[in-house]
């Protein structure tokens, strides 16, 4: 009973993968997004002499446009994997087959995970070819981490969005779900900031640089994957300041704690998934 | 004995043979001297041996959705090799009945057995055993109807080479490499046909195979369900429309409110509800007036009028009666047609009875 079939899961995430690859809406936006990177990556470049920037100036622009898009990806990849496919019929095919419905959970996350990790793998790939060739790559290492982190990125959405459409009966409600997620760190940064002025802390001087972010304020970005992320790239590159704004983060929010976060938040959404997922009428 | 009378294909000559069921003898024409074999049918088919354990064992399955209950203990047997028809109105409870089977949904109790295999505790194995065509199919837009077989096969577990035949046999050759998210309703019914034999499994569970189909896609479906069943296979199928499954079932249950009205086959149903043919006598110059000779005689249960047509129920038996009756009063009778009863009409009185009785 307990045994799971990898045969099934590959298979699974294979026909995943084929599927939303060939996607019209996971295209376009792709292309967007390469094109985006390839552009901020040249545009960094105006601060320094180069035509295109060296890698700090171009990850700093880069992870304003990867923080957005790369959860749209990631949320329209998986929105109606469950409800959507309950709905139409197909998944009451699949679930009729010799399989279980572990085999099928783990299969798509796979499946479109391997489809999130193309668009930032060929994005920044190129512009990261391309400011290796014209300015050196001594950071090159620090670049394939930022990539990494990017499909990390990926990986907590996507798993957030599968259980939103395990959660959800409907396809329009795991939409709905999916338009909340995507404004998270949004509505979580608004809230977090209205606690911080709150209890007494000035928003122009964090905004100008003159005041540092309490370690309570850091602390609270483990319930923001976006910020979370941000932060792991920005000690990937040695950065205590963007756009301005002071960010030392305390000692103890190291790379290895902003890993394991960044894991639990795959983690724990696909277990939930699992258990919506097991338990739901298709 | 049984004796035959066949005629020659060739000098259409009448040929009478005897044998025994099941015996092959060879005919030769007395007059052209073509030479042919004929089967004698067997008096009991091999295939419908109600033998061994049963193809789907349902007991006592009830299914409430929060306050609606959509299934009520529910109890019926599919035996192996035999078409058995699933009835109902709309929301009766079928699709839920065959998703309970299919273990799609969670059932507030139930004990079902495909194939001799708990769904509970083998699920796998029973559904091993089963090829599902849900009520509403669909596939992956961005995938061709070959990719779509060729992940069924993997799902399966049988080789890739089996898809380009299945998908031919179905009549999709034309379509191979066109996206399923292109295709018309009747397209992917078939395609979901084809994927439905993938595994070659004995147990076939279509839920409302021809719904919404046209003549021609409901004429295709028909014709592979009973090829399947010729094959060996059992085929339980759900339908709100009698006509298709009265030619069709060995035996049909009939389900309302989620519970069950009738298990039977199709004559003892129409025995068992008495219901009676149809007369429609088409009559010159009748201008919608019944005659009353007609209403008073014996076994007629109803008679009505509608321009020239004259509707009369009765027995069997005398039919003839009612004919040489109009004649001997003089009517002017231009056709007749006899409307056998269908399971349309013990659908309706099995449903008025259920209703009327609460």
């Amino acid at each position: 009973m307990a045994i799971i079939n990898p045969k099934t899961i590959y298979t699974i995430a294979k026909k995943e993968f084929m599927d939303n690859i060939r996607s019209k809406w996971i295209i376009l936006i792709s292309i967007i997004f390469i094109i985006l990177t390839i552009v901020s990556a040249y545009v960094a470049g105006g601060t320094s002499d180069e035509v295109f920037g060296g890698m700090e100036a171009t990850v700093v622009s880069l992870m304003s446009i990867y923080t957005l898009i790369i959860p749209l990806i990631a949320i329209l990849l998986g929105f109606s994997t469950i409800a959507g496919e309950a709905e139409t019929g197909s998944l009451s095919v699949v679930l009729s087959y010799p399989v279980k419905r572990i085999e099928v959970l783990i299969g798509k996350f796979l499946g479109l995970g391997s489809v999130l990790a193309v668009t930032p793998m060929i994005g920044f790939g190129i512009s990261g070819i391309v400011i290796a060739a014209v300015i050196g790559a001594e950071e090159g290492l620090a670049f394939l981490v930022f990539i990494a982190l990017a499909i990390v990125l990926g990986l907590i959405y996507l798993s957030l969005i599968i259980f939103i459409s395990a959660l959800c009966r409907t396809r329009v409600r795991a939409i709905a779900g999916g338009v909340a997620l995507f404004f998270w760190a949004m509505i979580y940064g608004i809230i977090i900031m209205a606690i911080y002025v709150g209890t007494g802390g000035d928003l122009t001087k964090l905004m100008t640089g003159q005041a540092t972010y309490p370690d309570w304020l850091f602390g609270s970005i483990i319930f923001s994957p976006g910020d979370l992320n941000q932060m792991a790239v920005m000690r990937a590159f040695d950065l205590n300041q963007a756009m301005g704004i002071n960010l030392e983060a305390p000692d103890w929010m190291s790379m290895p704690f902003l890993i394991v976060v960044q894991m639990l938040w795959i983690i724990i959404p696909l277990f939930l998934a699992y258990y919506f997922f097991k338990k739901r009428d298709i | 004995m049984i004796t035959k009378t066949i005629m020659c294909p060739k000098c259409k000559n009448q040929v009478t043979i005897e044998g025994k069921p099941g015996e092959k003898k060879n005919i030769t024409c007395e007059k052209c001297n073509t030479k042919g074999v004929f089967t004698f049918p067997s008096d009991k088919p091999i295939k419908k041996a109600d033998v061994g354990p049963a193809a789907i064992e349902v007991n006592g399955l009830t299914k409430i959705y929060k306050d609606l209950k959509a299934v009520d203990n529910l109890s019926f047997n599919v035996r192996k090799g035999e078409i058995f028809g699933l009835l109902g109105p709309n929301g009766a409870g079928k699709s839920t009945t065959i998703k309970a089977i299919l273990s799609l949904i969670r059932t507030n109790s139930a004990n079902i057995k495909i194939n001799g295999h708990d769904i509970k505790t083998d699920g796998v194995e029973a559904r091993r055993s089963v090829g599902y065509l849900p009520e509403r199919v669909s596939f992956y837009n961005n995938l061709n109807p070959l990719q779509t077989m060729h992940f069924y096969c993997e799902l399966w577990g049988v080789d890739k080479s089996i898809a380009k035949p299945l998908i031919r046999e179905v009549g999709l050759e034309d379509a191979i490499k066109r996206k399923v998210g292109n295709f018309s309703k009747g397209m992917v019914q078939l395609l979901g046909v084809a994927q439905v034999m993938i595994g070659k499994p004995p147990v076939y569970i279509l839920d409302e195979p021809m719904g919404g189909l046209d003549a021609r896609w409901v004429k295709t479906i028909r014709e592979k369900i009973k090829y399947l069943n010729e094959q060996g296979a059992t085929i339980l199928f759900s339908s709100h429309i009698l006509s298709e499954v009265e030619n069709l079932c060995d035996r049909v249950a009939i389900i309302n409110k989620g519970k069950l009205i009738a298990e039977d086959t199709v004559p003892n149903l129409n025995k068992y509800l008495q219901i009676k043919p149809r007369l429609e006598i088409s009559i010159l110059g009748l201008n919608g007036k019944v005659p009353e000779e007609i209403r008073k005689m014996k076994g007629v249960e109803s008679v009505n009028a509608e321009g020239d047509i004259l509707y009369v129920t009765c027995e069997s038996s005398i039919r003839i009666e009612v004919i040489a009756k109009l004649k001997d009063l003089g009517y002017n009778i231009k056709d007749i047609i006899t409307i056998e009863p269908s399971l349309e009409d013990a659908f309706i009185k099995l449903i008025d009875k259920e209703e009327g009785g609460n």
